[in-house]
């Protein structure tokens, strides 16, 4: 299992969230294969799956919803020796199945081995607390963690998170959390992350941030454990075009200096086209189409990896026209979702072959590059298509792909793809 | 804003009110019925002797004299006699304050020291037997009556239980006075060593004190839960769990402390609820505190009693609620900002 | 009024939770209580005298108790039956405390809707104009609110008290107006000065909520639009920030008839009242006894108990549905 170098392995992630709705499979059998060191894209619209498939690697699904099955390997040697004696089964080679092991020990490793950020710096962040001290705090954790490594017991027992200690922490402004050395590590990370005036800002409180210093802020905290993996969740969504090309400048940076793998997060393929060195294009829980960037962008078999691009509109087609998605994005309730290709109602090249579950072909390009789409092993033929109407009455796209857009169609405006022009602008307009 | 000039605006607003207070209570003087000099020398008395009595009293000068008399005694701290026993109204309020301060104090931690934890266990276990008994408790809590609560307790301790309840638990005080106030017991133990006194204040002052404490346990424990769940469905908090903090250290550090400093104000608020709750206590278990004089005050419609008392009480309401406005302000640094 | 999605909350709140189901029930009853009270009670709650032959109170069914008597110059250890005329026994000068019961359910549901409607009646447009106009009438009205707020509102309550006294007057009762029941007093007593004082102290609530709810509503375009084509000031309040504060005011005063109910049982405790047919007199009743005749005192505290969490369950239903951020001031006392 390590001819290649892999940092993580998923196989067969199921995740699910029971709601009043019913059973939201909101990730489904995903494979995903992450090399060290590298910028991983996932892109995809709002709620494909693409976010929880971060958070179920990071650990950080919550009520209601689950990991119900598959593994995640992660690659470390120092990990896979404490683990184990403890859970042998967990442990093949230097890898370790983050699934079967301890929640304690999934917990020991955010922000030492994985660590995020979020969208939105402003809620991310505890409005009643010093950006320095957020960071410090974070700081201080991973210092306590690396002095007894791989003891989660010692962070929590230790005298420090005594109860009186935090009952008092909720009345006095609580210093004691932090040291002398985290806040100044603080000061050095705020810096890093080209924060100026490091020092008086440590100092000040989240609402006294500009958004895009927040993100840096975010950063730098993300960086606080010197982690393995750093998930990207949408990092620049809610930020100004100019700020957005700042952010992307930055991780661009901090990943060449420190080697750090990035898993990014987006619905903006110009982020993807900047920053990604691979991609995998998720719809409805799974990733249907994945490979380098050349592979996506130039050799894409998948209507919807084709759909997502004509969707920008840099990369847009020739008319350089803004080209939305017709229909809306897919129902992930289980008592909603048939046994076929998921994309096929809102697919203009769906064939009666796309009723079946698509497995993952090989596809033309690089070896990586693959797809779930019978396209890549036969090509579109107007006897074989599914009448217009066959999936009831969302709109879908007639058989011609350079048909009129959804936009145009004008009776159903209002129900259009969310992925619209003012989300994916991207920081290249 | 920096918080000094918070707090100067915040204490000019306080002064406004407190005028506002004084002027309340001297209309609702002027307006009620009866000639006041009645009350004091009762109504059979000899016209000559009312002529003096009114004179005295001020009570011939026109309104607006009497008026700006009344704003000036208040403001010198002379809220003049009582019609009953033309004692000082000032050495009248002032000698029962620390019963009703003993009362509130130990009422407000008896609920902080239950509420806030039980507080934090139900938001932690929703849904869980420990959140659905903290629920009932909480609802019960707001819904009974404490004059009524106060009885059934001395029902339950004195008749059931069966215990002496005039010499352990001393509700009633023969001379309207009370055994032993807390400073003295403390002092009987710094310089005797003697605990007696102090053990004597715990027994006495218990059963009063949750009396008026079960309202507000009550009403912290709903506020902590929801603004707890509240809190815990945050942003900050899944990344504050990313960066790796440990669940009790975002707990109580982040989630309970955000969720504490909006609770500061609203107790703050309630106040009022704190102080009329004591007033009612007060008659009884006999506590011979501010609200007890005031009842008192009112039965025998003695007038310049019952107005210091009541001036006081919103002067004290008016003075904790900018501490309280200060405390938010150090706590939340968005407040200052705005 | 209400939105749709407000609305589809409720029923969801409704159909998930046993609570509001539980309070509704306990409302209903308790109303059903105060208006066919004559119907229900046993007794005249006034009348006096159901007392055993050595004029000793009669406890509740099936309890009994032990008391001294003075006979032939020495007191002698009497126990005292139950009897099946009287449910919840009788009080210290022979009422029937389960007919007192029942008509106290009245009194209290009268003054916590009427006086909750009154101070509904001052308080919001008092907070819509304070809010709406902001600036310096907006400083004014809200320091005669903080002014307000800086009195307790119970001893405010019984400094007005002490200024008006506490009248009463009787609403007829139909039911025994026209002859359907005998036996039973002919009009009901609304204590008519507690009403309006516990309207006086608890209006600010509503001032506050309707002011903010006005201030939020002020800058919204169509209010921007509706004043740009000429409507007036006073019909912008009506037809546009009216509408849209009602439904916090709503939560608001189903809160507040729980704090209003606990108000007036404390100054009809007190004495204060203009009714001795309440709850919270009966109380009173009972503090001399409770060594014996514990029933006295817990058997109405119990009716009001009940009433207060009816409503609170109702109010916190609908507060969880529609989510207003507001406060009031609980009854406490």
């Amino acid at each position: 299992m390590t001819d290649t170098d892999d940092i993580l392995r998923v196989n067969d992630l199921s995740t699910r969230f029971f709601t009043e709705q019913g059973q939201v499979n909101a990730v489904d059998e995903l494979e995903l294969r992450i090399e060290r060191g590298e910028v991983f894209g996932i892109v995809g619209e709002s709620g494909s799956g693409k976010s929880v498939t971060a958070r179920s690697v990071i650990d950080l699904i919550d009520a209601p919803g689950e990991i119900i099955d598959g593994e995640i390997w992660f690659d470390d040697a120092e990990l896979a020796e404490t683990v184990r004696e403890d859970a042998p089964d967990a442990v093949d080679g230097s890898f370790v199945d983050l699934l079967s092991v301890s929640p304690a020990v999934r917990q020991s490793l955010r922000g030492t081995s994985f660590s995020m950020i979020f969208q939105d710096p402003e809620s991310s962040f505890n409005p009643s607390l010093t950006v320095g001290e957020q960071l410090a705090e974070a700081v201080e954790v991973q210092r306590r963690a690396s002095a007894n490594p791989r003891s989660t017991k010692a962070k929590t027992d230790s005298a420090e998170y005594s109860f009186g200690n935090l009952l008092l922490s909720t009345v006095l402004p609580s210093q004691q959390f932090v040291t002398e050395e985290s806040r100044e590590r603080a000061i050095e990370l705020l810096e890093l992350v080209g924060i100026p005036d490091p020092v008086e800002r440590a100092d000040e409180y989240p609402h006294e941030y500009s958004g895009g210093m927040l993100q840096r802020a975010m950063i730098a905290q993300a960086l606080a454990g010197e982690p393995d993996v750093l998930i990207a969740d949408e990092p620049t969504t809610a930020l100004d075009v100019t700020i957005q090309a700042q952010i992307l400048d930055l991780l661009d940076d901090l990943q060449t200096e420190t080697g750090m793998t990035i898993l990014l997060i987006t619905h903006n393929l110009g982020v993807v086209a900047r920053m990604c060195d691979r991609v995998g294009v998720m719809y409805a829980g799974e990733i249907v189409e994945r490979g380098t960037l050349e592979d996506v962008f130039d050799d894409h078999v998948h209507p919807y990896t084709e759909g997502l691009l004509g969707s920008i509109p840099e990369l847009g087609g020739a008319n350089g026209q803004l080209e939305p998605i017709g229909g809306n994005v897919p129902s992930l309730l289980d008592h909603e979702m048939e046994d076929r290709c998921h994309f096929a109602d809102r697919c203009p090249m769906a064939m009666e072959d796309c009723l079946d579950h698509p497995p993952e072909f090989d596809a033309a390009g690089s070896e990586a590059h693959t797809v779930r789409c019978v396209l890549a092993t036969q090509s579109y033929t107007e006897r074989e298509a599914l009448p217009p109407n066959y999936f009831g009455d969302t709109e879908r796209p007639a058989g011609d792909k350079h048909a009129e857009p959804a936009h145009s169609d004008g009776e159903q405006p209002a129900e259009r793809t969310r992925t619209t022009i003012s989300d994916s602008g991207g920081e290249s307009r | 804003m920096s918080i000094g000039k918070f707090l100067v605006k915040r204490l000019l607003q306080g002064v406004l009110v407190i005028w506002g207070v004084i002027t309340i209570m001297f209309a609702l003087r002027a307006v009620s019925p009866g000639d006041p000099a009645n009350l004091i020398v009762g109504p059979a008395a000899d016209p000559e002797i009312r002529d003096q009595v009114r004179e005295q009293y001020g009570l011939n000068e026109p309104i607006y004299v009497q008026y700006v008399d009344y704003v000036q005694g208040m403001i010198t701290g002379d809220f003049g006699y009582s019609f009953q026993s033309s004692r000082e109204v000032t050495a009248m309020v002032l000698e029962r304050v620390p019963a009703t301060l003993e009362l509130a104090i130990a009422a407000t931690i008896i609920a902080i020291v239950i509420a806030v934890p039980l507080g934090v266990i139900s938001a932690s276990r929703r849904n869980e037997p420990a959140d659905y008994g903290a629920t009932l408790f909480s609802l019960l809590g707001i819904s009974t009556p404490n004059f009524w609560l106060g009885l059934m307790l001395i029902l339950l301790f004195a008749v059931f239980l069966q215990d002496p309840m005039e010499t352990y638990l001393g509700f009633t005080f023969p001379q309207g006075r009370r055994p032993v106030g807390f400073g003295e017991a403390v002092m009987t133990l710094v310089t005797t060593g003697y605990a007696g006194d102090l053990l004597t204040w715990v027994r006495h002052i218990m059963l009063p004190a949750i009396t008026l404490g079960t309202y507000f346990t009550a009403m912290i424990t709903r506020l902590t839960r929801s603004g707890m769940i509240d809190e815990f469905g945050k942003p900050y908090v899944t990344a504050t769990e990313a960066k790796g903090i440990p669940y009790v250290l975002i707990r109580y550090k982040h989630v309970l402390r955000n969720t504490m400093i909006p609770i500061i104000t609203v107790l703050g608020l309630q106040l009022g609820t704190l102080i009329g709750g004591a007033v009612i206590t007060e008659t009884v278990f006999n506590w011979p505190g501010l609200g007890d004089r005031l009842i008192q005050a009112l039965n025998a419609r003695d007038w310049p009693l019952m107005q210091g008392i009541i001036v006081f009480i919103a002067l004290g309401f008016v003075l904790i609620n900018i501490a309280v406005d200060a405390l938010y302000a150090t706590l939340d640094p968005r407040v200052t900002n705005e | 009024m209400i939105p749709d999605r407000l609305e589809s909350n409720l029923r969801q709140g409704f159909r998930e939770s046993l609570l509001p189901k539980l309070g509704l029930v306990l409302l209903a009853s308790i109303l059903i209580m105060a208006i066919f009270a004559p119907v229900l009670a046993t007794h005249n709650p006034t009348r006096t005298g159901y007392l055993d032959e050595n004029g000793n109170s009669y406890p509740p069914l099936g309890t009994s108790y032990t008391t001294e008597i003075g006979q032939d110059g020495e007191f002698v250890e009497v126990e005292v039956e139950s009897t099946s005329d009287h449910l919840l026994g009788t009080n210290d000068i022979g009422q029937d405390v389960f007919s007192r019961l029942v008509y106290g359910a009245r009194t209290s549901m009268l003054v916590g809707l009427l006086g909750t409607g009154l101070a509904v009646l001052i308080g919001v447009p008092f907070g819509l104009v304070s809010g709406y106009y902001g600036g310096r009438v907006d400083d004014v009205m809200m320091r005669i609110a903080d002014t307000m707020l800086a009195f307790p509102s119970l001893v405010l309550a019984l400094a007005l008290i002490g200024v008006f006294g506490s009248a009463g007057f009787g609403i007829p009762d139909p039911l025994t107006r026209f002859g359907l029941i005998d036996g039973m007093p002919e009009s009901t007593t609304l204590p008519g000065t507690v009403t309006v004082v516990v309207a006086l102290v608890t209006w600010v609530w509503f001032a506050r909520v309707a002011r903010g709810e006005a201030m939020s509503v002020r800058n919204e375009e169509y209010v921007t639009a509706a004043r740009s084509m000429g409507a007036s000031n006073w019909t912008i309040l009506f037809k546009h920030v009216l509408p849209n504060s009602l439904t916090p005011v709503i939560v608001l005063a189903t809160i507040q008839v729980a704090a209003v109910i606990l108000l007036e049982s404390s100054l009809s405790f007190l004495g204060f009242s203009g009714t001795t047919l309440s709850w919270g007199y009966d109380i009173s009743r009972g503090q001399g006894y409770q060594r014996t005749s514990w029933w006295i005192s817990m058997v109405p505290g119990l009716g009001i108990v009940f009433a207060v969490i009816a409503v609170n369950l109702l109010g916190d239903w609908l507060r969880d549905a529609l989510d207003p951020n507001i406060e009031g001031e609980g009854g406490g006392a």
